[in-house]
């Protein structure tokens, strides 16, 4: 035959490198860690979960909490977090949808799969609000199962508080009264906290706010939203949207209100043709925060608003 | 030619493991709350692209096409595949679907005016133990970074020439397996081998059986042989440190080896044939800032790639059956390599802008092939060309999360075969927009 090349040698050695490889790996002893290891995607979770957890869960949370949780990226660090987590605890209902399902994917990590014990979807524990892009024109942003910013509603928090202590309970069967008992003392906290601050505000406050992210403020605070600086989930302000805000709000009282890390141009334009007071608040407490880090967040939220 | 007795029982292996799993790992929980994420999730990407030639350099750059003979220009012959004015770009239908939480399946329609085409259709497994994933179907292999993309995850209108005159129009995208593991470390690490049939532009294969009539009425039977697939094996490791809340970043290796590579190209007056192997290798990095102010303004992204490769053939062109043409005839190897890096920076909300250099062939010792002497007389050559260089500059817009337009500036500088250096300018513009359940992105 023309042709007598040899070309065995470098495939055989391959093979015989990932058969070695593939071996070792699989018989890697898996370090049991003795601590649940939980992933929160946003920090308010996270300060629930290590709450709960105490020194029984070790928790890592993904999102910075001065970013906005729609638009993040599957980040190699969030898989490397993942790969080694017992649970995976998410807000849902469409918040993390860009990214977390990527994550999820990459983390090759079966524990924390949709459907396993240890994939806790927040927004399967309660009822949420109407979302408005329910009801708008679909511009690729829609909620179609309500609203998920929930982290601004505290009660509904505590709700959430102990379905993750019964779900933890399920996972470290041994821990699982403790968890239900801290669960409790969170719970309880929280809608005492909660009705301590709606008490020092002024009563039947109005509010505009960038997105629909802090609309759960209805549910535990004397204020209704009466307006948002977007013209849609998603969009930003635009000059049009803007001044038939000023032109319906023209006369009122309120206050507008928008996270840290939304441009502060919408409101500044309120507060100059309405003379409303903006405020730009976290929506999630710090990254390492527990129970007391949301509790300071609830005080911030409260008290951008006129006090008693 | 001897089989290679090793990569069947590993693809055996890898079959068996994929199927073993599921049963293995029986469902033990149910879930009564999460029916949403469960269903089939389709989505429609379309495309238009507005191209315009402003002046007309090198179609193409010098040693890629397939051979070397001048005016047998069988490779690409118009760089992009865009038509002055307007053209339908490159769109897809996704579907996506998922078997409890054992697997995920994907279906990947791209659709032009014309064609439809199976770019993807592919198991990926989600329930296999220590880290492990597999994935078996027809896929975009893991090699590399932009390979594995579809266009609208790009930043540019383009393909970088090195993925496009490497591993092809579609890059490389193949049938196979591919086994995954990822690391229970703190920095990002996966490793990953693929065998893949190995039928394109990176690894030609023809098989024996062929046979071709010159126009003296000669027939030349092929003188290839069967090789069983698959023929190609890759392997790739990415690297993923931990940078805080604002830095991202992966780097990349990878690499391949076709253990058959066969070309031929026929004639009136005989047939040109290459057989032999090929392998190549290739470093890439991206590196991602986030500001934290909205719509990505102040958001950086930095991405590079670099990949050689080298085909080690034995040549022959026969005018008939016997008969080689003068001393047509030898072996040697072609060794190519391309790079490219690109940065784009969001300059204001929602509008980005980007610019991308490109050299190919820094190295480009082109496939063997014969010249013919001053008395018309071939032998055998192994022809070495000069770089081309291609430099981009794009601005993007996008008014709402699923839809952009982009407007790109590309200049050619391309070498042709005669070492002649010509520039060419392109302006093309790009509406992208994606509609129904749009999966989330990867890094």
């Amino acid at each position: 035959m023309f042709f007598s090349k040899t070309r065995t040698r470098i495939t055989r050695t391959l093979a015989a490198v990932a058969s070695v490889a593939a071996l070792t790996l699989i018989l890697l002893p898996s370090q049991a860690a003795a601590g649940l290891n939980i992933v929160a995607t946003t920090s308010t979770l996270g300060a629930l979960a290590r709450e709960i957890g105490g020194d029984e869960a070790e928790v890592r949370v993904l999102a910075p909490p001065d970013r906005d949780a729609h638009y993040l990226d599957a980040r190699p660090s969030f898989m490397a977090a993942l790969r080694r987590a017992d649970m995976l605890l998410e807000i849902g209902a469409g918040l993390e949808e860009g990214w977390l399902p990527a994550a999820q994917r990459g983390a090759s990590n079966r524990a924390i799969n949709s459907g396993q014990p240890g994939h806790f979807r927040s927004a399967d524990m309660i009822e949420l609000r109407r979302s408005i892009t329910m009801d708008g024109p679909n511009m690729g942003h829609v909620h179609e199962e309500g609203n998920p910013h929930f982290n601004a509603d505290p009660l509904r928090m505590a709700d959430i508080a102990m379905a993750l202590a019964e779900r933890m309970g399920d996972l470290r069967p041994d821990h699982a009264a403790t968890f239900t008992e801290r669960a409790e003392r969170t719970a309880e906290r929280l809608r005492e906290h909660a009705e301590a601050l709606a008490e020092q505000v002024e009563p039947d406050q109005r509010i505009v706010v960038y997105h629909e992210d802090l609309d759960y403020l209805e549910e535990w605070l004397p204020v209704e939203i009466v307006g948002y600086l977007e013209p849609a989930p998603g969009i930003p302000p635009t000059a049009r949207h803007l001044r038939s805000l000023v032109s319906d709000l023209e006369g009122t009282e309120g206050t507008v209100l928008y996270a840290e890390f939304q441009p502060p141009r919408g409101a500044e334009f309120l507060e100059r043709n309405l003379g409303w007071p903006t405020h730009a608040v976290p929506l999630d407490p710090p990254a390492d925060s527990a129970l007391e880090g949301y509790l300071d967040l609830m005080t911030t939220w409260a008290q951008s608003l006129p006090q008693r | 030619m001897p089989r290679t007795p090793h990569s069947r029982p590993v693809l055996a292996g890898l079959t068996a493991l994929t199927l073993a799993a599921p049963g293995a790992a029986a469902a033990q929980w149910t879930a009564s709350d999460d029916n949403s994420s469960w269903g089939l999730d389709v989505s429609l990407i379309l495309e238009g692209v507005y191209y315009n030639e402003l002046s007309h350099g090198n179609d193409s750059p010098a040693g890629f096409s397939d051979g070397h003979d001048h005016g047998h220009d069988h490779g690409h012959d118009h760089d992009h595949g865009f038509d002055d004015g307007f053209n339908m770009g490159h769109s897809e239908l996704a579907l996506n679907a998922q078997l409890g939480d054992l697997f995920d399946g994907v279906l990947i329609l791209g659709f032009d005016d014309s064609d439809i085409e199976v770019e993807e259709a592919y198991l990926t497994t989600r329930a296999l133990p220590g880290g492990f994933q597999v994935k078996a179907g027809k896929f975009l292999s893991d090699i590399g970074y932009i390979n594995s993309r579809h266009g609208h995850d790009w930043d540019f209108v383009d393909r970088p020439l090195v993925n496009e005159y490497l591993f092809g129009d579609h890059g490389l995208q193949e049938t196979g397996v591919q086994a995954t593991w990822l690391a229970p470390t703190a920095t990002y690490t996966q490793l990953g081998i693929e065998l893949l049939q190995g039928d394109d532009s990176f690894i030609p294969y023809q098989g024996s059986g062929g046979s071709h009539t010159t126009n003296a009425g000669d027939e030349i039977n092929s003188s290839f042989s069967n090789v069983s697939g698959p023929r190609l094996i890759t392997a790739f490791a990415k690297f993923g440190p931990d940078l805080g809340p604002d830095h991202a970043a992966q780097f990349g290796i990878s690499g391949g080896y076709a253990r058959t590579w066969q070309q031929e190209t026929e004639h009136g007056s005989g047939l040109e044939e290459w057989d032999g192997d090929a392998w190549f290798a290739g470093l890439d990095a991206v590196y991602k800032y986030s500001s934290g102010r909205a719509y990505g303004h102040g958001d950086w992204r930095v991405q590079g790639e670099y990949f050689y490769r080298e085909i080690d053939v034995d040549y022959q062109r026969r005018q008939d059956q016997t008969t080689i043409a003068d001393n047509a005839v030898g072996s040697s190897k072609a060794k190519q390599d391309g790079l490219y890096l690109q940065a784009v920076y969001g300059f204001a909300p929602r509008w980005e802008a980007g610019l991308r250099a490109e050299a190919l062939g820094l190295t480009n010792d082109g496939l063997p092939g014969n010249e013919r002497d001053q008395n018309r007389v071939r032998q055998f050559a192994t022809p070495s060309f000069g770089t081309s260089y291609r430099h981009s500059a794009q601005v993007t817009f996008r008014p709402v999360e699923p839809v952009f337009l982009r407007a790109q500036l590309s200049q050619n500088d391309f070498i042709d075969d005669d070492g002649h250096r010509d520039r060419g300018l392109e302006f093309m513009l790009q509406l992208n927009v994606a509609l129904g359940a749009h999966g989330a992105h990867r890094f």
